[in-house]
């Protein structure tokens, strides 16, 4: 509305510059670049979810149904695969590429067409690696994390293993290139007085995975092109009288460990984004965040062999100590999200559901994380389904659910339409009810007795039942993503624009006070910044708490929120 | 708070509202609870097989101890969470109280997961010392070798690796569905020495409470104490590191027999061992 | 910038402690190594950033009373779009498919790298961009 009080039609701001597939392939602009990285990401989930499908389907009951051994193998390598390092990590990279430059008042990030490159070594990185399919011999069939001697050239020949390794090595290297491209941003592309302490949470946590990724991905990349190596020239680097097998697992669990936390914290920081702004007050214990985050981050480094304690080769008081420690910070954060939520105004549109849905899951799989950071406990149920379960928990639990509550969230800001709110409460609860159903029970079948990645069992085993539950849930997981495609059809072709910039009323950080979506470089106004909400002292002066200064003319974004 | 050009019912209809978000919530938690399809007599040990080794009954307390303690803190979180869910919900289309912060909360919680998890920590390093403890002279010494994809299980004359000798060995054959069977005699203290000549595997046995990989290039040694009430069970063994096309048939048995009766057994399997006839 | 030095600095001191710990108790070369070179990143980054942040003082996105009109004026020069960044991804990934299937292909694909990497890096030096 002008301020006239004239009813205008709500138009577009800003002409797009074409749809055609030229602008796509050529883009440098980190909206556009953002959004190829969570569509393309996106498929890979889906495809990756196809995958869990079979897999579910063949063990709901024993005896093989329909996949072979060698199949179901390479089903839950490349599920593996493709989930962690094809959808997950390339998922954070789509959300910080289209937020974290608006959140700071930055134009772009520091390198446009690094930008755009790394998204090309992902996608070409990423066919190389399920291009193994293709081959007579199929993809990779060794598990996600490549123990050798397993897949050295002698017990796992076929092109496909390479396909695998060389794939990861490209994708990889586009990830360690986002990560210096936000680092760069975060650090020299604020507005004026949009100090450290001023960021969003969500900045924090993506400079925080960046420092992350520049130090555990090059150790992959590198174990990488050992076994490559070793595969195709006969390097003896892994041979069993060098201890091979030990050296493949620290270097590995080096990098898969931050890993998990590259994928979990930037989610973490999406839930903190969502939170306050539903909750209409600000984030609780700001600067008690930061400090648990920059903790995670650090310890994250530090444990990565409490994925090794069943070898019987490493140092197990050490790191199930600092395994242990961990969880400090973690429960910090926990408790500083229900801070934001205490006393609050909760209005339980769709973000919020989803934010509600990662603490409850989040923080079961949290509980069986310390019980998996005592060795004597972790002895018995390693490498059986209550890992499974635990790890479904966390990064299910975080990735999916933060990822649907940040896709609901910022679809305004990406798109200018709000993605449908009952459809939007539809998709939630089928998937709340399908992945607890699917998950909840795999804790049990590993504690009786169940191991991983095993594509069958004997019916005298007693593990059918709770099998056949698994894959219903499975299912019903499968079928909560039919709302959400039919939602975002059905808001392409029928919402209307929001044209405001702050559709939810409560938006604290700097995205919300530019349009939606935001013009080429993001801001043509900018209000000032004196706090880490300035959208919000922006639209809702009155609950700063300090004295109102008169904005000076052309400082701040006129239209404000509805 | 929003415009209603954002073309979603939120200004027309009754939503669920608190009541149903609540019953739904605990609909969702009884239908979990049933479904999780417990038996009942493993619900006291938290789904743990009975122990048969004395490490495994440290094992069990450990295990047991950790998730009361593990759900006690569960239960307290969820019910803050949805404590807030239900007393917070928005009266209005006003802002909330605009609370930043509450320093001495925030040490708080930060101070007592730290003694939460020194406590775990403690009873972690008693426990991993004790069951990781290996004597002198065990009893009974079995070399364990996991192949792609079967065992082979050798009974040394001791754990000494200068002068051990194999006195009789049993290899199994999954390929034709007749897993090995490795004898132990109840109540004694047994060794394991566990090695393979091709890929990594896991030596599990669940009624153990415990498992250990199997790593070419290197011996894993571990011992148990096995309880001397469980004469004339068979217990089930897998590999539990993924190790190739057939890891699922990686199988193995572990039959408790009185002493007597493996000393018999063992006489047996000595005189076909030297007479070159395996299994 | 004294922060993020800080912050990287921070993290340098912690993993070199934990490192000395970790090879204390445990003489794993592995581990040890690869701490020690997390601690050299995080030292790189952070001692780069401490002392360029001491020698160019407070920019205005480190100060908390800055105007907003302070970084006015031009900012910087951003591609507006370029076909550089594609075709040096799909060179790299024809060396990566060569390491995989034929070493002649990771031979062409290595000398497409180079001729596209020059492409890219001196897109806006050459032609109509050439400054005088």
């Amino acid at each position: 509305m002008t301020a006239a009080g004239i009813a205008q039609p709500i138009t577009r701001p800003y002409k797009k510059r074409g749809s055609s597939l030229v602008n796509w392939m050529t883009t440098t602009d980190h909206k556009l670049i953002g959004q190829l990285y969570l569509a393309t990401s996106f498929l890979f989930f889906l495809l990756a979810g196809v995958m869990a499908l079979l897999m579910r389907a063949e063990l709901a009951r024993p005896g093989l149904q329909f996949l072979t051994n060698e199949q179901y193998n390479q089903l839950f390598t490349m599920h593996g695969t493709i989930m962690l390092l094809l959808f997950a990590t390339p998922l954070f990279i789509g959300f910080a590429n289209v937020i974290v430059p608006l959140q700071i008042g930055a134009p772009d990030v520091a390198f446009p067409r690094l930008n755009i490159f790394s998204f090309y070594l992902f996608l070409f990185g990423g066919l190389i690696t399920i291009g193994g399919f293709l081959t007579p011999g199929g993809a990779a069939d060794f598990g996600w994390y490549a123990y050798t001697p397993l897949t050295n050239a002698a017990h796992s020949p076929g092109v496909g293993g390479d396909m695998w390794i060389m794939g990861l090595v490209v994708s990889g290297l586009g990830t360690i290139l986002g990560g210096v491209n936000f680092v760069t941003t975060i650090m020299v592309m604020r507005a004026p007085g949009m100090t450290m302490f001023r960021m969003p949470i969500f900045t924090w946590n993506i400079l925080l995975t960046s420092m992350l990724v520049l130090l555990a991905f090059p150790v992959l990349a590198a174990a990488l092109l050992c076994l490559e190596a070793e595969r195709k020239l006969g390097a003896q680097i892994f041979t069993t009288a060098n201890g091979g097998p030990i050296l493949w697992q620290h270097l590995f669990w080096f990098f898969g460990h931050p890993e998990v936390y590259i994928v979990a914290i930037p989610f973490f920081g999406i839930i903190t984004e969502i939170l306050p702004v539903f909750a209409r007050k600000p984030v609780f214990g700001y600067k008690g965040l930061v400090f648990a985050t920059i903790s995670i981050s650090g310890l994250s480094m530090t444990v990565w062999a409490h994925h090794m304690f069943s070898t019987g080769a490493v140092l197990l008081p050490f790191f199930s100590f600092m395994t242990f420690l961990i969880a400090v910070p973690t429960g910090v954060k926990f408790f500083n999200w229900i801070g934001t939520l205490w006393r609050g105004q909760l209005s339980f549109d769709t973000p919020l559901l989803w934010a509600l849905g990662f603490l409850v899951t989040f923080l079961f799989g949290g509980l069986t994380g310390i019980i998996l950071a005592s060795p004597p406990l972790d002895w018995h149920v390693t490498d059986t389904y209550f890992v499974v379960a635990h790890f479904h928990y966390v990064l299910f639990g975080t990735v999916v659910f933060a990822m649907f509550g940040g896709f609901y969230f910022w679809w305004p800001k990406m798109t200018g339409k709000m993605l449908d709110e009952r459809l939007g409460k539809v998709h939630f609860w089928t998937l709340f009810i399908g992945f607890h159903t699917t998950f909840l029970v795999q804790h049990w079948l590993g504690v009786i007795g169940m191991p991983r990645r095993i594509p069958d069992y004997l019916p005298t085993d007693g593990f059918t039942t709770l099998n056949t539950v698994s894959t219903i849930g499975a299912f019903i997981l499968g079928l909560s993503m039919f709302p959400f495609f039919f939602n975002v059809w059905k808001t392409w072709r029928h919402a209307p624009l929001v044209g405001v910039d702050d559709p939810w009323g409560w938006g604290a950080s700097l995205e919300w006070a530019t349009s939606c979506p935001p013009p080429r470089h993001n801001f043509v106004r900018m209000p000032r910044i004196r706090s880490e909400r300035p959208a919000f002292d922006l639209h809702h002066p009155e609950l700063t708490g300090r004295p109102q200064v008169p904005v000076a003319a052309g400082s701040a974004v006129e239209g404000g929120s509805a | 708070m929003s415009p209603s050009t954002d073309g979603s019912s939120r200004q027309s209809g009754r939503k669920p509202g608190r009541l149903g978000l609540v019953v739904r919530s605990a609909m969702t938690v009884a239908t979990l609870v049933l479904v999780t399809g417990c038996s009942k007599d493993n619900v006291p040990r938290f789904a743990m097989p009975t122990p048969i080794t004395a490490e495994g009954h440290r094992v069990l307390s450990l295990w047991q101890g950790s998730w009361i303690a593990a759900l006690f803190v569960g239960c307290l979180v969820w019910g803050l969470i949805i404590w807030c869910i239900i007393a917070y919900r928005k009266r209005g289309e006003g802002p909330a109280p605009q609370l930043a912060f509450n320093l001495p909360i925030e040490i708080l919680y930060t101070i007592v997961p730290v003694i939460f998890v020194g406590v775990l920590f403690y009873f972690t390093a008693r426990d991993e010392n004790a069951i990781d403890k290996l004597a002198p002279n065990p009893q009974v010494t079995v070399e364990v070798v996991g192949f792609q994809w079967d065992w082979q299980f050798n009974y040394l004359s001791s754990a000494d690796d200068a002068t051990a000798v194999t006195m009789a060995s049993v290899t199994g054959d999954n390929a034709h569905g007749s897993p090995a069977t490795l004898e132990l005699p109840a109540g004694e203290s047994v060794r394991f020495k566990l090695v393979s000549p091709d890929v990594i595997h896991a030596f599990w046995i669940p009624a153990f409470l415990f498992k250990r990989d199997v790593i070419p290039g290197r011996t894993n040694e571990f011992e148990v104490h096995i309880d001397a009430d469980k004469a004339g069970n068979t217990y089930e063994g897998r590999c539990t590191e993924f190790c190739g096309l057939n890891h699922d048939q990686m199988l193995f048995h572990v039959k408790i027999v009185t002493p007597a009766t493996y000393d018999a057994d063992l006489a047996k399997m000595e005189t076909a061992f030297k007479s070159g006839s395996s299994t | 910038m004294k922060t993020e030095g800080l912050l990287f600095a921070g993290c340098a001191i912690f993993f070199a402690v934990v490192d000395i710990i970790y090879w204390t108790l445990s003489h794993d070369p592995t581990g040890t190594t690869a701490l020690a070179l997390a601690v050299g990143l995080a030292f790189l980054v952070g001692f780069y950033l401490f002392v360029t942040g001491r020698r160019t003082g407070m920019r205005p996105e480190d100060r908390r009373d800055a105007e907003i009109s302070e970084s006015a004026g031009e900012f910087g020069f951003f591609s507006p779009h370029s076909w550089w960044p594609l075709f040096t991804a799909a060179s790299v990934a024809v060396v990566a498919l060569g390491v995989v299937f034929a070493w002649w292909l990771a031979i062409l694909g290595m000398m497409f790298v180079i001729l596209t990497a020059f492409g890219f890096v001196l897109e806006y030096y050459r032609g109509i961009h050439i400054q005088q």
